[in-house]
């Protein structure tokens, strides 16, 4: 709007008059010099002072200050940008003055020959310098084109104890991929792990997300807010995620003498769970504060609606503190983290071979049911991830924000398998990845556009126990990340923006591993990568490779409204992502598949283009979003069968890494419809299909069709209530690739072949909830919220197409939460 | 203040530039499988003689889909159009039969896993699944066969009986954790599998 109504008041100052009389009267009143009153006739009094209301901590804009020429009628409202404009004032010294509700009183002397332009910065008053930040971390964008979603403080307290990913569900178009009932990874549009990028604190969370299995390792409770982007639409953050970018951020603290706090207790009826989280700040007047937050969850096995599901509960640990100073123009943080999680997996869904997996999926019910425990026993991973950071921010009044970051994240996995004798306590993987960012940006501002450029370093160091005496799943390797980017948009008005940015990556791997004789033998590797051979040992080969990717992301987007009430933006991104190592590298036995996976150490960058086009239409109390989308891969890595191996344990099928060209396309529908004041109905809806080009055959782990109802009842006789009722209906993935093959086992004294039916997706279901909410009331100096949660309310039996572990049993039965939510 | 920024971004260079000079010029160690049973050997010992016939089941291989390539020699593969592995007995007879296991990774260091799964009887067991073909023909465990701690026999040292003329398939497994110890057929058993061996039984008058 702004660069519009600069016009429009422009055109409106076009008329000139010099009214000598007034100037006159102006002069006389201020007391100027006699020298300009004899020249009052010739005086100009067309000029104008157009000028820009910001805000001295956070450069934003203020609405509605009055600025007043101080004796005089002179006077004009600043617009929602900031904006206002004097006009037909005559040249020499005026004095205006600058109010706004909620700062000081702002007076400045001009001297005026000629019209001018000019930025006036107020400060607030202290106690409202909090809403000012608090307001302005939300107004912060992450993007200008690209729709963002973000969580609400009730959808994300509401799931304080499940998880990153099962909050992030109820946004349309996010599924989860579990593997069990715990471990569970948010997919974006059909893509996870490494097309997935989780940015906290403005750096990318490295928790080896390659893995189906491996859920990412963060508490989510440490953050105030929690937004997501479908596409790779923060090229600042990263540049290889084209499924989309989840960003948790945390609030930054009030600048005045205070202590405040959050705290959720919620308890848990299915696994008989309990879980605590709590944060604490404590703010100065000085811009210093502390803030430390905690989390503790203890849940034991969960239930199916007909049996227990032996092994399945999870113990978790989590603290986080930070300290640091927000100045008005500079501020500077450190914090620190550290992240515990033992889950434990079905027990029944470690097997030895494919007749073991032909006979669990055969069976209705795991093989193995024990009484409900709070322990957690082999097979179970046990993962601890610690960051810590550094960060220093400085804005320049005009000219614009620099910062600088350093982060180390140092990820341990360690995952426990059913194992034989002195092997028992010894894990059968164990992995540790270090992690160092350097990053350095500058944001800036010139009248509509906005920009941000950066430079980022990333050094990566991933050690394989070798002691776990199971050949390395994930080869040692370092990996050196270095790169830049720029984005710019435009933004002449509120409605309109438009946004482009690119990112450059430079990876270098030095990866050293080992080879089975057998396996190098079979695959010919010899002749590609025998001038790597270093060391040859036990009858494996150390191949030492050194891997180079260069990667460009781009991203353009334009946002616009169409009609009245109507917005529309359309993203295109282009990303390139290196391949993991875990892609080219990996090597070794799944247990819950009864697989051999290996990777390709041949594959190249994958490239995806995705178009994304975002409508959003609101008519009266009818509010909709449409968002179709389109990606195009080429290289696209996905894993398949490839083969069999033949072990002493029994046949196993070979999955391999292969690059193919993709297509993946789909919509999501939102919608809300506001009945009346207490009656609220909204509906989520997203169908996706994905499938190889050339033939047509679908992908493998592309969520069905879904749709989520919700209804809405707040009661007006009594404060503070809301009751939800849902209805989720997940249909059946009729598009699947066929990956079943025959195996032949004795059974009974005959022998039998079977079909290993490890593709046909589990039946549709529907799945009803309810949820009721009190609060907030006030209780003593506190807030207090209690919500009472009941999920899958039916206890129905139900198998779910993206559970790793859907061959061995049921999804979880009934639920029910009872939290508390103190806000202190 | 912005002095201990600086000190603090040098500590964070300074362990920047350490880690980069501890990278990996040493290379990693090689693992060694040592809990894997790559070979299964059976001692066949007909009662009343001294000579025991030895029977190797070592299976690695590898098979890309349609082409069918085997590369080694001494194969049980699971594939039942292939040969397998033939132990010839003679009829109405009966056999002491050891079932040793071992890991032959190490080829200069053969490891005899057979004690360690003795010493595990309770989470172990083996069980020999006899096709219908070969009639007349039973496996019962012998009079020295391990025991758990509910005295169900380890099924490791075993008496092979033949009557007449016949010939069929065997597969014998060892269940890790089984959650039954008696039973018919594999299933019965639970547990998963730590090895599968196929065999077939030739009896001969």
């Amino acid at each position: 709007m702004s660069f519009l109504s600069f016009f429009a008041k422009l055109f409106n100052s076009n008329s000139k008059h010099c009214k000598c009389k007034s100037c006159n009267r102006q002069k006389t009143a201020v007391g100027l010099s006699m020298l300009a009153a004899g020249f009052c006739y010739c005086q100009n009094c067309d000029l104008q002072v157009y000028g820009q209301i910001l805000d001295l901590h956070e450069n934003s804009p203020l609405s509605f200050a009055v600025i007043e020429v101080i004796d005089s009628d002179y006077k004009d409202f600043s617009d929602s940008d900031g904006f206002f404009l004097l006009r037909n004032l005559c040249s020499g010294k005026i004095k205006i003055k600058i109010s706004h509700p909620s700062c000081n009183d702002f007076f400045e002397e001009l001297n005026i020959d000629n019209s001018i332009s000019k930025k006036f910065y107020l400060e607030h008053h202290v106690e409202s310098l909090e809403e000012v930040i608090l307001d302005q971390s939300r107004l912060k964008q992450l993007s200008t084109t690209a729709k963002t979603y973000s969580l609400s403080d009730l959808q994300k307290d509401q799931y304080s104890g499940r998880g990153l990913a099962k909050a992030l569900e109820q946004i349309s178009g996010v599924n989860i991929l579990n593997t069990g009932n715990v471990i569970s990874k948010p997919m974006i549009h059909g893509m996870f792990g490494s097309r997935v990028g989780i940015i906290y604190d403005g750096v990318q969370i490295e928790n080896q997300q390659w893995g189906q299995d491996h859920a990412p390792n963060i508490d989510q409770n440490a953050f105030e807010e929690i937004r997501l982007i479908k596409g790779a639409g923060v090229l600042k953050y990263s540049g290889d995620t084209a499924g989309g970018v989840i960003v948790l951020e945390s609030e930054l603290p009030k600048i005045n003498d205070s202590l405040y706090g959050k705290s959720i207790v919620s308890g848990m009826s299915n696994g008989r769970g309990l879980n605590l989280t709590s944060s604490w700040t404590k703010s100065y007047n000085s811009g210093n504060y502390f803030k430390v937050q905690g989390m503790m969850k203890r849940m034991g096995d969960l239930s199916a609606p007909n049996y227990i599901l032996s092994n399945t509960g999870t113990d978790e640990n989590n603290i986080s503190f930070s300290f640091g100073r927000n100045k008005i123009l500079n501020r500077w943080k450190t914090n620190f983290s550290f992240f515990s999680q033992e889950i434990g997996i079905l027990r029944s869904s470690h097997i030895g071979n494919v007749g073991d997996l032909v006979y669990a999926i055969e069976l209705a019910s795991p093989t193995i049911i024990m009484p409900f425990s709070h322990d957690i026993n082999p097979p179970y991973q046990s993962n601890k991830h610690y960051t810590a950071g550094i960060e220093y921010t400085r804005s320049n009044l005009n000219k614009g924000k620099f910062n600088f970051k350093y982060s180390w994240q140092r990820n341990n996995r360690k995952e426990y398998d059913v194992r034989r004798a002195s092997f028992k306590e010894i894990p059968s993987l164990d992995l540790t990845l270090d992690t160092h960012d350097f990053i350095s940006s500058y944001q800036w501002k010139r009248s509509d556009w906005s920009f941000d450029g950066g430079i980022f370093l990333r050094i990566q160091d991933n050690y394989s126990n070798p002691n776990t005496g199971i050949r390395r799943l994930i080869p040692d390797y370092i990996r050196t990340e270095s790169g830049n980017y720029f984005t710019s948009s435009f933004n002449p008005s509120n409605d309109f923006s438009l946004g482009f940015g690119f990112r450059y990556t430079n990876q270098y791997n030095h990866v050293k591993k080992y080879y089975e004789n057998t396996r190098w033998e079979e695959e010919n590797f010899q002749e590609r990568l025998g001038d790597f051979v270093i060391d040859e040992i036990l009858s494996q080969k150390l191949v030492e490779q050194k891997l180079i990717f260069n990667n460009i992301s781009i991203n353009v987007g334009v946002k616009f409204p169409v009609f009245e009430h109507m917005k529309f933006n359309l993203n295109l991104f282009h990303t390139e992502r290196a391949p993991d190592i875990a892609e080219l590298f990996s090597d070794g036995l799944h247990h819950s598949l009864a697989t051999i996976e290996y990777g390709n150490p041949f594959l190249k960058s994958e490239k995806t283009q995705k178009l994304v086009i975002n409508l959003e239409k609101r008519i009266g109390d009818l509010k909709f979003n449409i968002s179709p989308y389109f990606t195009n891969g080429q290289n696209y890595m996905v894993i398949e069968p490839s083969g069999f191996e033949y072990t002493i344990r029994g046949t196993f099928p070979v999955w391999e890494y292969r690059p193919l060209s993709s297509t993946i396309r789909g919509v999501d529908i939102d919608f809300n419809y506001e009945l009346n004041d207490y009656l609220k109905f909204s509906s989520n809806s997203s169908w996706i299909e994905g499938f190889e080009k050339n033939n047509k055959t679908p992908l493998i782990n592309i969520p069905p069709f879904s749709t989520n109802n919700y209804l809405q009842i707040s009661i007006p006789k009594w404060k503070s209530f809301l009751f939800t009722i849902s209805s989720k209906n997940i249909f059946s993935q009729n598009r699947y690739p066929n990956h079943n093959f025959e195996t032949s086992v004795v059974e009974y004294g005959e022998r039998v072949d079977k079909i290993v039916d490890i593709s046909t997706p589990p039946d549709a279901y529907n799945l009803l909830g309810m949820e009721f909410h009190w609060g907030p009331y006030s209780f003593l100096s506190d807030k207090v919220s209690i919500s009472l949660i009941f999920d899958n309310i039916l206890d129905k039996n139900y198998r779910n197409y993206l559970n790793r572990l859907r061959f061995y049993a049921d999804e979880m039965g009934r639920n029910v939460m009872f939290q508390i939510k103190i806000n202190h | 203040m912005l002095k201990s920024i600086y000190i603090k971004s040098i500590i964070a260079l300074s362990l920047f530039i350490l880690i980069l000079s501890c990278s990996k010029d040493s290379d990693p160690d090689p693992v060694h499988e040592e809990e894997v049973i790559t070979l299964v050997t059976l001692e066949v010992t007909k009662v009343g003689s001294s000579e025991t016939k030895k029977y190797n089941f070592e299976v690695e291989g590898h098979d890309h889909g349609e082409e069918d390539h085997e590369e080694e020699d001494h194969d049980d593969h699971d594939d039942h159009d292939g040969e397998h592995l033939e132990i010839e007995l003679e009829a109405n007879s009966s056999y002491n039969v050891s079932m040793m296991i071992y890991n032959d990774t190490d080829p200069d260091n053969i490891e005899d896993i057979t004690p360690e799964i003795i010493e595990e009887v309770n989470e172990h067991q083996i069980f020999y699944a006899i096709t219908d073909e070969l009639s007349g023909f039973s496996i019962s465990s012998a009079s020295n066969d391990p025991k758990d701690s509910e005295g169900y026999p380890l099924f490791q040292k075993t008496t092979w009986t033949t009557t007449g003329e016949t010939s069929g398939d065997v597969v014998g497994y060892l269940f890790h954790e089984p959650t039954s110890k008696t039973g018919s057929t594999r299933n019965d058993f639970g547990g998963a599998v730590d090895f599968e061996i196929e065999f077939e039984v030739h009896v001969e008058e």
